[in-house]
C-alpha cells in the first residue's frame, strides 16, 4: 500500500532509533479491539504490567493478556517488545491453569477415597452448610 | 449510497439493547433459578431499615411500609451523590477511585461469591475452597481493574459491568414485593428531579464534569463504536508529529502520551462511521485524514464536548450533517449499590460534523473558547471508567433497576417478564429518541419503569387470569 511505503520512508529519514512497533513497518493493530485499542509504547507499558501483575496468583489476568494481544499472539514475526510479555503470560496461564484443574479435578473424583475426612472439610457445599446463616 | 438514518441509529440502539436484555436475561434466569417465589428471606438491606414487611401484615400497613422505605432509601441516595459531587468538585479523584474500586471489588467478590455458592449448593457441584477462592479473587481483581484502572479488551470490559449489574439487581430482587415496587417509582421520581432540575446532584455532576473534560468516575456502560475500516494501520510516530493537516493524527498523540486510558478511537474508528460512506471506500490513513479535514473545517461552532462521547451521525460525508446523540447514563456506586441512573446527550451542533469526544484535544483548544468551558491540558488527568468516547453510554444504575423490574416480574410468572421486557425495551427507545429531540441530559429511568410497572400490574391482575382461564378451558392457547 502506498500508505506503507510513505510510512517507511517517513521513518528512516531520522526517526528515533527507539524501536516500535510501527518502525518495523508493521500494519496491524497489536490488540484486538483495532483501532480502538492501545498501540505503540502504551501497549508495551499494557503488556509489561499484566505480565508481571499476574504474579500476584492471577491467572486470569495473564489469560486477558493473551486475548487481548492475540493478533502479536498470532504472528510469530510481530512486536519483538510486545511479544515477549505475551507469550510469557500465555505459557504461566498455561501451567497454573494446568495445575489448578488437575488439582480441582483430583479433589472432584478422588473425593473421600482419595482424601481421606479432609475432603469434607475442603468441600464448599459442606462449608457453606456449616455457615448458613451467612450465605443466606 | 448513503446510510439511511435507521441503519446508523438503529446500530446503536441495538448496541445498548442488546447489553441491557443479556442482564435482564441473566438475573430472570438467576432468580428462576435459585429463587423462583421469591421466598427467600431478604438479607437486612439498606432498603429495609424502616419497616420490615411481613407477609401477615394488612394493605395499608405494607403500603406505608414500603413508602417509608423507599423515602429513606431514596434520602440516602440523594445524600451519597451530593457527596459524590463534593469529593469530584474538590477534585479527590484518588478517594473516590479507591471507593469505586473497593465497592466493585465487593460486589464481584463477596455477592458473586454469595450467587456462586448458591449455584454450588444447587447442583452439589464437588468444588474445593481453594480453587474456588482462587477464581473467585481472580475475577473480582480483573473485574476490578478492568473497570476502572486498565485499558482491557472491550467485551471483557462491557461483561463485567453487565456481570456487576446482574449481581447488584439479583441482590435487589431479595427485597420484599411492595418495597421493591414502590422503590423502584421512588427511583423513577428522584432520576426526573435529580437530572432535569437545575440543582439536582446529578445534573451538577454532569455540569462539572463538562466544564473540565473530565470523566465522571463511575460505572457506565459504554456501547463499542464499530469500526468498519479494517485496513488502517496505526499511525506511525512519524505521522504523529505531522503538521496541523492532519489534526486527528496529532490528537492521537496527544492520546498516546497520556499514560493512562487514552481513548484513541474516536477519528479513525468513527470516520468511516461518522461519514457514513466516505471513509468506507477509503481504506488508508490519508484518505480518512481527508475525510476528517472536510469534517473538521467546518465552520468551527461549538463542539460540545463533554463527559459523553458524542456520537457522529451523519448521512452524507461532507456537509449535511445530523446532530450527534449520545447518551451518558450514569451511576454512582455505593456499598450497597445506591444508584443515580441519568441519561445524557451531548450534541455537536450540526455544522460541524466532526466526532468527537474528549478526545478532541485540539479541536477542543480551538473551539473551545465557544463554548465558553475553560480550557484545560489534562494530561494528568486519569480518565476512570471506559475511556472510550463517541459511543452511547449507559450507567449501571439503569442496568440494576430494569434488571430488579424484570426480576421481581419473574418471580410471579414468566408472562409478566415477557411483558415487562417489552415495556422496558420500548421505554428506552422512546427515552433515546425523546434524547435526539431535546439533547440534553435526560433521565433514563421514568419512562421505562413506569411503563415496566404498568405492564406488570396490567399482565398479572388483567391478562393472567384471561390467559389461564383459556388456556385451561381450551378455548386459545
Amino acid at each position: 500500500m502506498a500508505e506503507v511505503e510513505v510510512n517507511r520512508r517517513d521513518m528512516e529519514a531520522g526517526e528515533s532509533p527507539a524501536l516500535t512497533s510501527a518502525a518495523l513497518g508493521l500494519h496491524y493493530w497489536p490488540t484486538i479491539d483495532g483501532p480502538l485499542g492501545v498501540y505503540h509504547e502504551e501497549a508495551v507499558n499494557l503488556a509489561k504490567s499484566f505480565y508481571y501483575v499476574g504474579f500476584l496468583c492471577l491467572p486470569w489476568l495473564w489469560f486477558i493478556n493473551c486475548l487481548y494481544f492475540l493478533p502479536v499472539l498470532r504472528n510469530s514475526r510481530s512486536d519483538p517488545l510486545i511479544r515477549p510479555y505475551v507469550v510469557k503470560s500465555g505459557i504461566g496461564f498455561l501451567v497454573c491453569g494446568s495445575l489448578l484443574l488437575s488439582w480441582a479435578l483430583t479433589f472432584a473424583y478422588g473425593g473421600e477415597g482419595l482424601l481421606g475426612p479432609s475432603w469434607k472439610h475442603l468441600a464448599v457445599y459442606d462449608i457453606a452448610n456449616k455457615y448458613q446463616q451467612i450465605f443466606t | 449510497m448513503e446510510k439511511g438514518i435507521l441503519d446508523v441509529v438503529g446500530g446503536e440502539i441495538v448496541g445498548i439493547v442488546t447489553p441491557v436484555s443479556i442482564c435482564m436475561f441473566l438475573v430472570v434466569t438467576l432468580v428462576h433459578i435459585l429463587d423462583p417465589r421469591g421466598e427467600d428471606a431478604p438479607v437486612s438491606n439498606i432498603a429495609m431499615m424502616v419497616y420490615n414487611e411481613q407477609a401477615s401484615d394488612s394493605f395499608s400497613e405494607k403500603l406505608g411500609g414500603a413508602l417509608l422505605n423507599a423515602i429513606v432509601f431514596v434520602v440516602i441516595v440523594t445524600l451519597v451523590t451530593f457527596m459524590l459531587v463534593a469529593l469530584f468538585y474538590y477534585r479527590c479523584t484518588r478517594c473516590l477511585r479507591v471507593y469505586m474500586g473497593i465497592s466493585a471489588f465487593t460486589v464481584l467478590a463477596w455477592m458473586g461469591g454469595i450467587v456462586a455458592v448458591q449455584i454450588i449448593k444447587l447442583y452439589s457441584i464437588p468444588i474445593d475452597v481453594i480453587t474456588f477462592l482462587i477464581c473467585t479473587i481472580n475475577f473480582a481483581s480483573v473485574g476490578v481493574a478492568a473497570v476502572f484502572f486498565c485499558r482491557m479488551p472491550i467485551m471483557v470490559t462491557q461483561g463485567y459491568l453487565i456481570v456487576i449489574g446482574m449481581l447488584v439487581a439479583f441482590w435487589f430482587t431479595k427485597l420484599p414485593e411492595w418495597t421493591t415496587w414502590v422503590l423502584l417509582l421512588a427511583m423513577a421520581a428522584y432520576d426526573v428531579v435529580a437530572v432535569l432540575t437545575p440543582r439536582g446532584p446529578l445534573n451538577l455532576l454532569v455540569e462539572l464534569a463538562i466544564e473540565r473534560d473530565e470523566d465522571i468516575p463511575a460505572l457506565i456502560y459504554e456501547a463499542r463504536p464499530t469500526v468498519s475500516g479494517r485496513m488502517q494501520m496505526p499511525p506511525s510516530p512519524a505521522q504523529m508529529g505531522s503538521d496541523a493537516e492532519r489534526p486527528r493524527v496529532r490528537r492521537w498523540n496527544r492520546r498516546a502520551s497520556r499514560s493512562s486510558n487514552p481513548s484513541p478511537d474516536t477519528e479513525l474508528g468513527e470516520s468511516p462511521m461518522s461519514s457514513g460512506n466516505a471513509s468506507q471506500r477509503d481504506s488508508t490513513l490519508t484518505a480518512a485524514v481527508d475525510d476528517s479535514q472536510n469534517l473538521i473545517t467546518g465552520p468551527p461552532t461549538e463542539p460540545e464536548v463533554g463527559i459523553i462521547g458524542s456520537r457522529l451521525i451523519s448521512s452524507t460525508g461532507e456537509g449535511g450533517a445530523l446532530h450527534a446523540v449520545s447518551i451518558i447514563l450514569h451511576e454512582n456506586s455505593h456499598m450497597d449499590d445506591d444508584t443515580v441512573p441519568l441519561v445524557q446527550q451531548q450534541t455537536n451542533s450540526p455544522s460541524s460534523p466532526a466526532t468527537l469526544g474528549r478526545s478532541e484535544a485540539e479541536f477542543d483548544h480551538r473551539s473551545r473558547p465557544m463554548n465558553g468551558a475553560t480550557q484545560h491540558s489534562e494530561d494528568g488527568d486519569e480518565e476512570t471508567g471506559i475511556g472510550l468516547s463517541g459511543a452511547i453510554k449507559l450507567g449501571l444504575g439503569d442496568f440494576v433497576f430494569y434488571s430488579v423490574l424484570v426480576g421481581r416480574a419473574a418471580m410471579y410468572d414468566l408472562m409478566t417478564v415477557y411483558a415487562c421486557y417489552l415495556a422496558i425495551v420500548a421505554g428506552l427507545g422512546a427515552t433515546l429518541i425523546l434524547l435526539a429531540v431535546w439533547q440534553r441530559a435526560l433521565p433514563a429511568l421514568p419512562i421505562s419503569i413506569s411503563l415496566g410497572v404498568i405492564f406488570y400490574f396490567l399482565a398479572r391482575l388483567v391478562m393472567d387470569p384471561f390467559v389461564l382461564d383459556m388456556s385451561t378451558n381450551l378455548v386459545f392457547f
